[in-house]
């Protein structure tokens, strides 16, 4: 009889919270909208699932090391990649080796929609700052507006490893959410005619520009914002191996193989973070709300700036607003959602290969201001 | 659960501002600098590389290369791969129905089973 009160004692039926229950739930809604409406699959299965690991419930401190945050346990060593800032620049270099720069390279003025969609980061650091979070924590919440999972496990790394969990959830759930997010605030902030504008077809780019950029951008961003090294650094070198052609096993591995495997075992280990007893406090709840204003606000600072833009440009250089809302990174849904929107103006302009310009420019521009923020507040 | 939320504007100190003004400029500043960079960048490659190419090739040429639009890579881009895409090199040559009937098998035979354990039981 002992032994099968004891067998309770351990089984989750017995240590089962609310809290739990909520956060399962949470967890198959994500592989729900992962598998049924294909928002960011790679991402939330693993992470929905990671939720599902994380709160399946047991009985804490017993001495199992079975939870995410107890010494021992093999998700605590998995999970030691994220808290220690190893995960992020993996990832980078699997970005930067399957990212083609050639569109932005084409026409570099849409660099700066990259710098102007990052309006959200430093606005909501000030929210977060008023909201009573400390200044570390405040940035980490900030750089959600960056909508770059990578960049904002890296940050809050290095700045507030307590609120890792929450701020991926948050970074990466908004960036699962573009579709939904981003149009009501383009339409809103642009005309019928604005949005039918048609921008003249990119530049055919040379293999000599290719290969100098990841050298110039490193070089240049690198000297500015040393603390971004670690992700910039990365980047530029996966997108030299791919634009060297003569390295083209290595580009294949870091952007295949490489970025999957640490893609699994990032949203696997960030889900399992979350979980219930830790994850579930008001804090968590602020820095969603906050995510969300971040993400609201940098996808209107990159229109207003198109809009800006095309006051000073004429004739077929003008900038069709709508891409200015893919400056905030999120490669490549909130380019997708430039070009949907375009399309539903006018049926036969496609913006996708001028929005993935500012796209990517916003993947350098959020690693900047990450690399800032650390500098600063480290 | 979840005590009340204050917004407090007070707390935002000349620092916070400092730091997210400068932010915010420094990473306009490292992105306009991309943007001269890469600007400037085919001017100087074409002066560079378009000097050697006078050398080699005729002007006519060049002319040719420099005027090709994206439009018309593409046109050329789609009829090779039109092209590559519908040449058959080898026709298997054989015609295939797909066979749509199951195999035969005892273990899953009902009326197999029927009459061969009948006789068992008695």
């Amino acid at each position: 009889m002992q032994g099968i009160l004891r067998f309770l004692e351990y089984s989750g039926f017995m240590n089962v919270t609310p809290g739990h229950v909520l956060m399962i739930l949470i967890g198959i809604l994500f592989i729900y909208l992962a598998v049924r409406h294909e928002y960011e699959p790679l991402l939330l299965v693993p992470i929905g699932f990671g939720i599902l690991i994380g709160n399946t419930p047991f009985l804490e401190n017993a001495g199992l090391q079975l939870g995410i945050y107890e010494q021992g346990s093999v998700m605590n060593y998995l999970y030691q990649g994220v808290l220690k800032g190893i995960f992020p620049p993996l990832i980078f270099l699997g970005i930067g080796a399957m990212t083609d720069f050639s569109t932005l390279l084409s026409n570099p003025k849409l660099i700066l929609l990259g710098a102007a969609a990052q309006l959200g980061i430093f606005l909501t650091y000030l929210g977060a700052i008023a909201l009573g979070f400390t200044n570390p924590e405040s940035a980490s919440i900030g750089i959600i507006g960056g909508a770059d999972g990578p960049t904002a496990i890296f940050i809050s790394s290095r700045l507030a490893p307590h609120l890792i969990g929450s701020i991926a959830i948050a970074a990466y759930s908004y960036m699962a959410l573009v579709p939904v997010i981003q149009p009501p605030i383009m339409r809103l902030l642009t005309t019928p005619e604005e949005r039918k504008i048609k921008m003249k077809p990119p530049r055919s780019v040379s293999k000599t520009e290719k290969v100098v950029f990841p050298i110039a951008g490193l070089l240049l961003t690198g000297f500015i914002a040393p603390g971004a090294l670690p992700l910039l650094g990365m980047l530029f070198f996966g997108n030299l191996l791919k634009e060297s052609m003569v390295t083209k096993r290595l580009a294949d591995t870091a952007r295949n193989a490489m970025i999957d495997i640490v893609t699994i075992i990032l949203g696997l280990t960030v889900g399992a973070s979350t979980q219930a007893t830790t994850f579930l406090t008001p804090q968590s709840v602020l820095i969603f709300v906050l995510g969300a204003l971040s993400f609201m606000i940098s996808t209107a600072g990159g229109v207003l700036f198109a809009k800006l833009m095309n006051m000073f440009l004429k004739g077929d250089n003008k900038i069709n607003p709508l891409i200015g809302a893919a400056g905030v990174s999120a490669v490549p849904d909130s380019a997708r959602v430039a070009q949907i929107e375009g399309l539903k103006a006018d049926p036969t302009n496609h913006l996708l290969m001028h929005a993935m310009a500012p796209n990517v420019a916003g993947v350098i521009g959020s690693a900047v201001a990450a690399g800032i923020m650390i500098s600063y507040l480290m | 659960m979840f005590p009340a939320v204050s917004f407090n504007l007070s707390a935002i100190q000349a620092d916070h501002l400092m730091l997210a003004a400068t932010g915010y400029g420094v990473v306009f500043m490292s992105l306009i600098i991309l943007y001269l960079v890469f600007s400037v960048l085919p001017h100087l490659l074409e002066a560079r590389f378009g000097k050697k190419a006078n050398d080699t090739e005729p002007a006519s040429a060049r002319a040719q290369v420099a005027r090709q639009s994206g439009e018309v890579n593409a046109s050329i881009a789609m009829a090779l791969h039109m092209y590559f895409t519908e040449l058959h090199d080898q026709e298997t040559a054989i015609l295939t129905i797909k066979k749509a009937a199951k195999n035969y098998s005892p273990w899953n035979s009902k009326i197999y089973n029927v009459i061969n354990f009948k006789g068992t039981v008695r």
